[in-house]
């Protein structure tokens, strides 16, 4: 379970004091699929950085768990990012000169893991429909084929919780597609999802949708009840 | 295991950029090229040296007439060194087996028909040959008898052979040493260059007596060689040499040596001496091409942690911790130098062979230099990769995942 009260981000730019986030609560619950959406610039990028741990609050709190996570030093988080949270960029960020199973097994260096991690690699690249791309170079796949990779290496640990940034931006709509129907079966597998995303139709497929305006929380409401007036 | 899994992440970005990798390694392969060459030769000249030494006998003892320690500088010719001081020697002291009394002349003329040349003119027993190891290669070399007549006879070395009779048998023939005549009786064994730069075939060696008598019309003479039944007691046996020496020559207690004793310790301190000048270049020579080597590294280390900055944020956002990114970058810092090190080792050992092959130089290969430019280059290494690592470790991952 997320739990967040009072968070704020302030940083100094050109002597001036921007504030990207301001005194945003929310809580989220085990097994929730959420949509963060925002026009650019307006923090939602910055919210999930500090919901993945690779960024911290000027103030408020960050419960993981039951664990408070603001006062955490950079290995404690590291170790977080490792264990319980798997990312999804927009630009997919595999590294080129190594295969999809060398990028996907990434997390296991920095964790205690041994075995046959070309074994679990394939297992989970297989979950994602490539089990025929293990030894493919990214540049050698579609768009697509490199963000199910990127999924396969956030999935690779077991997390909890999956963040996506614009996880379908760089992605024609049938691989889009493909993407959102992996995050699907995730969430009806108990993964709690955070997917930011400024695609409506993206935005829709989750149980929540968060808006965010100015660093500030706009609204926070089930997609059920906009389904439904949508329906009606 | 974790290290060891980011040994093999390192591993591979060396092996991915092949052609970067191995301008890194330049500068470290060169340094330790010529850390390993010149540590080699100059091990290996100093061993000569020692070989040379030791060819000399270490169970011998000059005795140089005149207080002149230091070789080269010109001082009035002392006349107290006696043949009978020789004969007191070897009667007197236990340990001395032999002693070989000689005058030395050098740039002496010699003269054959209407060719002539400049010698070392000996004036030695029939014992300096053994004394020497330096026998007669043809015809036979002085006698007893020789010196019992102040016989004009004279056993020439190579070079002399060669100036005045172009590789003819001399036995037989007269030739002039200053004005006066002499008989040819014999030719030297070669014995080559000395380390002092004298041409040891360039020598002419006449009998003692003819010599005094005859030609330097002198009773003191220049040196005397002594060989000892055991080198052992070395120290011992040049105290009472001195003692005797000083005895002989009335020296009262306070007043300095008038003779010079020279023992292989002192050759072998010359040796020593010279091989650390050398020493000295090759720390100098390999010291600035390892410093250079480490500057390349840290320079492309540096480029590399710039060029990288997204695979950095995506192993920090996959749960690399700051030391984790640090060590993989110092271990790519160190393998290059490492593997460097080894490529330099290898290419210091050809120019070795075609240095000795071809160049006709002593070299001794030995582990410990190969070792220090290998503990060299490590540290190379780790000085050049660590401001890169920590800056590296230190990158925002926001900022290098943007």
């Amino acid at each position: 379970m997320i739990e967040v009260k009072n968070l704020s981000k302030r940083f100094q730019k050109d002597s001036m004091d921007v504030r990207v986030l301001q005194d945003i609560s929310l809580t989220i619950e085990k097994g929730e699929f959420v949509s963060i959406m925002a026009p650019s610039g307006m923090g939602k990028s910055t919210l999930l950085n500090i919901l993945g741990c690779l960024d911290k609050a000027t103030d408020g709190t960050y419960t993981l768990d039951g664990v408070p996570v603001h006062d955490m030093d950079d290995d404690e988080l590291s170790a977080i990012r490792n264990q319980k949270i798997g990312f999804v960029f927009q630009s997919f960020h595999l590294l080129p000169r190594m295969t999809a199973w060398e990028n996907v097994v990434l997390p296991l260096i920095y964790s205690d893991t041994d075995g046959n991690v070309k074994e679990r690699a394939i297992e989970v690249l297989t979950s994602v429909g490539l089990a025929d791309r293990v030894d493919h170079l990214p540049r050698e796949l579609s768009g697509g084929q490199q963000q199910r990779v990127a999924i396969a290496r956030a999935l690779i640990n077991k997390p909890r919780i999956i963040l996506a940034d614009e996880p379908t931006g760089n992605l024609d709509s049938t691989s889009g597609e493909e993407v959102m129907k992996i995050f699907r079966d995730l969430h009806a597998g108990g993964v709690t999802l955070i997917v930011v995303t400024h695609d409506m139709d993206v935005a829709l497929q989750a149980d929540r949708i968060i808006q965010m305006k100015d660093g500030m929380i706009s609204s926070d409401r089930p997609t059920a009840v906009r389904s439904g007036e949508v329906a009606l | 295991m974790r290290t060891l899994r980011m040994a093999k992440q390192a591993l591979s970005a060396m092996v991915e950029n092949k052609i970067r990798t191995f301008l890194m390694m330049l500068g470290v392969i060169i340094g330790v090229a010529t850390l390993t060459i010149i540590a080699s030769s100059v091990i290996g000249a100093r061993a000569e040296v020692m070989g040379k030494v030791e060819k000399w006998g270490l169970d011998q003892i000059m005795i140089l007439a005149g207080a002149g320690r230091k070789p080269g500088v010109p001082q009035p010719v002392p006349t107290t060194l006696r043949i009978e001081d020789g004969l007191a020697m070897m009667s007197e002291i236990q340990n001395v087996k032999d002693v070989s009394p000689q005058i030395n002349r050098r740039d002496f003329p010699v003269k054959y028909g209407n060719k002539s040349s400049y010698g070392v003119l000996v004036a030695a027993n029939p014992n300096w040959a053994s004394v020497w190891s330096t026998p007669a290669e043809t015809g036979r070399f002085l006698s007893e008898d020789d010196t019992g007549r102040l016989a004009r006879v004279a056993v020439i070395g190579r070079t002399i052979q060669n100036d005045l009779f172009e590789g003819d048998d001399p036995v037989g023939k007269q030739i002039l040493l200053g004005n006066n005549p002499f008989e040819i009786i014999g030719v030297l064994e070669p014995r080559g260059t000395a380390a002092t730069g004298i041409d040891m075939d360039s020598r002419v060696v006449i009998p003692l007596s003819t010599g005094q008598k005859r030609v330097f019309n002198q009773d003191y003479i220049f040196m005397i060689k002594i060989v000892l039944h055991d080198p052992s007691k070395m120290s011992q046996t040049v105290d009472d040499v001195r003692a005797i020496l000083r005895e002989r020559h009335n020296l009262q207690s306070g007043v300095e040596d008038d003779f010079t004793i020279v023992t292989p310790t002192q050759v072998m301190n010359i040796a020593a001496k010279l091989s650390s000048t050398f020493s000295l270049f090759l720390i100098l020579v390999s010291g600035i091409s390892l410093i250079v080597g480490a500057i390349v590294i840290a320079n492309i280390m540096f480029i590399a942690v710039n060029e990288r900055r997204s695979e950095i944020g995506i192993r920090r956002a996959v749960g690399a911790r700051k030391r984790d990114v640090l060590l993989q970058f110092l271990m790519e810092a160190v393998g290059v130098a490492t593997i460097g090190g080894v490529l330099g080792i290898f290419l210091g050992l050809i120019g070795l062979e075609i240095l000795s092959g071809f160049m006709k130089l002593p070299t001794a290969i030995m582990w410990q230099p190969m070792a220090l430019a290998l503990i060299s280059a490590i540290i190379v290494g780790l000085a050049a990769g660590i401001q890169p690592a920590k800056k590296a470790a230190s990158l925002d991952p926001i900022e290098a995942l943007r």
